[in-house]
């Protein structure tokens, strides 16, 4: 992209590329209380005052094709502060939309189309999932005042329906471990998906409605199909 | 111009014993009006009463002397009734106005009156929302809270230890031009402030360094540019709003901004912070301003008509910061005129 230095054609630049924007961009004052309080500010060059401005100019290719709006955590203390109220995270996540999927970042793309794929972000075999759920579900029936405690994998007619972030059976499988705990306890009746668990939701990330969509709807499947009343969605 | 003989005498109510309020009394006066001055509070001068002279080797026009010749003359004025700790109570349309004043919820006086001048000021932004720790941490200060510092004692020293600072940080714009407080405006007085007060303070105490986050620097009076020249070597000007403001073990504060220099975030130490407050409409200027049947704007300041600089009602005028914000010289102006208005309504 253009380096901030490099002297630019102002004739190029066309102010009405984002005018279908509906997050307040063109009321930036430039106060630059938004990069003040940004944690990410200065990281490739990068802070959101720079990024509103690139919007407000129409620098279209700039924006999306910068690695800019990749490095904002979405945080969303910049519109906290932000004396203009523009919405800078959702303006952040548009611009992300508008790039082609396959030059989304790795992690995120890889892991958003496992999830589209095979229901959850690590392509976890649904084998897998149950014996890692099974096996903690034995390391807590095995602590003081938890005997007999089980998983109830699917249970038709469960109060509770809850999803699993995909961290939970990866490398903190400990995590898992205190919800769980506090439902027995409760005396709660509650049940967890054999599969298309996956709790997180990337395309709010990617900017990918579509996918959002998707994920969503498979959690609704499942209370329709368990016949569950409540969800416990805990991302 | 001397006085004017006035043969029918005419009565006039001015609310607000600030900079405009004083002036338009003391106008009112020169041309034989009885004047009924109302002000709330339990002295006359209002917040220009506490700003501090900014005269360094020379006069720098900051107008802070302005308030005192006036308020000694409308002490001693014959047409001027003063009421302090008054507020007005009750208005009647009597073909001109009827009005109760109340002093201090005690006891209350009636007066006729055949026209009003609304002068009853500003209301300073209150910066608890925003996130620089005012009220939390004793070293933050609003800018009214450092002239009244230095108009008291003569220097800046902290609040929490009474030492002198080595680095001051002023902040510009705190709930001006913000449109999530519903202050769109820029309050127009607080850059030449801020920078007329820093180099005061570099002048009485050279060791203190000063810093003043701005988003632009609005500029006042003819000489701005040549003393903004100057100010540069004296002040450290960065064009960044900071966000976060936390003390330290020391009893220090640590400022975090994006400095458009270096492109880098940075938590920057100083002693203390001034923020540069915004003006906003008074507290009862909507209260007021229902008892005479005046229309406000949707920014909460008194709306005047197309042609004139009064309000559409008739008999009743405004003067100084009801009207938005502004300065001293302005205000006596705008007092000048309402005062001009109201002669004319009056025939005299």
């Amino acid at each position: 992209m253009t380096k901030p230095d490099e002297i630019m054609d102002l004739s190029q630049i066309d102010h009405g590329v984002f005018r279908s924007f509906p997050f307040l961009q063109d009321h930036c004052i430039t106060c630059g209380i938004c990069s003040s309080s940004c944690p990410v500010s200065g990281i490739d060059g990068f802070d959101p005052r720079k990024l509103v401005r690139l919007i407000s100019l129409g620098m279209k290719d700039e924006a999306v094709d910068s690695r800019w709006p990749w490095i904002c955590t979405m945080c969303g203390k910049c519109q906290y502060v932000c004396p203009m109220d523009i919405h800078i995270p959702d303006l952040v996540r548009a611009v992300r939309s508008m790039r082609e999927r396959d030059k989304v970042p790795g992690i995120l793309h890889k892991g958003l189309e496992a999830a589209i794929r095979t229901g959850n972000n690590l392509g976890l075999p649904k084998e897998d999932f149950i014996f890692i759920l099974e096996d903690v579900g034995e390391e807590i029936a095995e602590e003081p005042g938890f005997e007999g405690f089980t998983v109830p994998i699917d249970k038709d007619g469960a109060n509770i329906l809850t999803t699993i972030h995909n961290k939970l059976v990866n490398t903190h499988t400990e995590d898992l471990k205190h919800w769980w705990k506090i439902f027995y306890a409760a005396g709660e009746d509650w049940t967890v998906p054999s599969d298309q668990w996956e709790g997180t939701n990337w395309g709010l990330f990617t900017g990918d409605d579509q996918a959002m969509k998707t994920m969503v709807g498979r959690i609704a499947d499942h209370m329709d199909r368990l016949k569950v009343k409540n969800l416990l969605w805990p991302e | 111009m001397g006085s004017i003989i006035n043969m029918q005498r005419k009565h006039a109510i001015v609310i607000g014993g600030g900079i405009a309020g004083l002036c338009a009394a003391l106008e009112l006066a020169r041309f034989d009006i009885d004047v009924d001055l109302v002000e709330k509070g339990p002295a006359l001068g209002g917040h220009a009463r506490s700003l501090t002279c900014k005269a360094t080797d020379r006069c720098v026009k900051c107008g802070a002397c302005l308030v005192e010749e006036r308020l000694q003359a409308v002490v001693e004025n014959p047409n001027i009734k003063v009421h302090l700790g008054s507020e007005i109570m009750e208005v009647q349309d009597s073909g001109g106005f009827s009005v109760v004043i109340s002093n201090e919820g005690k006891s209350t006086c009636s007066c006729e009156a055949d026209a009003v001048i609304i002068a009853s000021g500003f209301s300073l932004f209150r910066p608890d929302g925003k996130p620089y720790g005012y009220k939390r941490f004793a070293n933050v200060l609003t800018n009214l809270d450092l002239e009244r510092m230095i108009r008291m004692q003569g220097s800046v020293k902290r609040p929490s230890d009474q030492r002198e600072p080595e680095k001051i940080a002023f902040i510009q714009c705190v709930g001006s031009r913000d449109a999530k407080t519903g202050h769109l405006w820029c309050s127009r007085i607080c850059c030449g402030a801020a920078l007329r007060m820093s180099r005061l303070i570099r002048s009485r105490q050279p060791q203190v360094t000063i810093s003043v986050f701005y988003i632009d620097i609005q500029s006042s009076g003819r000489d701005f540019q040549f003393f903004l020249d100057g100010l540069r070597n004296d002040v450290r000007l960065i064009r960044a709003i900071p966000a976060d403001v936390f003390r330290t073990e020391d009893d220090r504060l640590s400022m975090s901004y994006f400095d458009p220099t270096s492109r880098q975030s940075k938590d920057e130490i100083f002693d203390m912070i001034i923020l540069s407050v915004g003006l906003c409409p008074g507290d009862d200027l909507k209260g007021l301003c229902s008892l005479f049947g005046m229309k406000l704007s949707d920014s909460g300041f008194v709306t005047v008509s197309d042609k004139t600089e009064y309000p559409e009602k008739h008999g009743v005028f405004a003067a100084g910061t009801v009207l938005g914000p502004m300065g001293i010289a302005e205000s006596i102006a705008s007092a000048g005129k309402a005062v001009w208005e109201a002669i004319r309504y009056l025939k005299i």
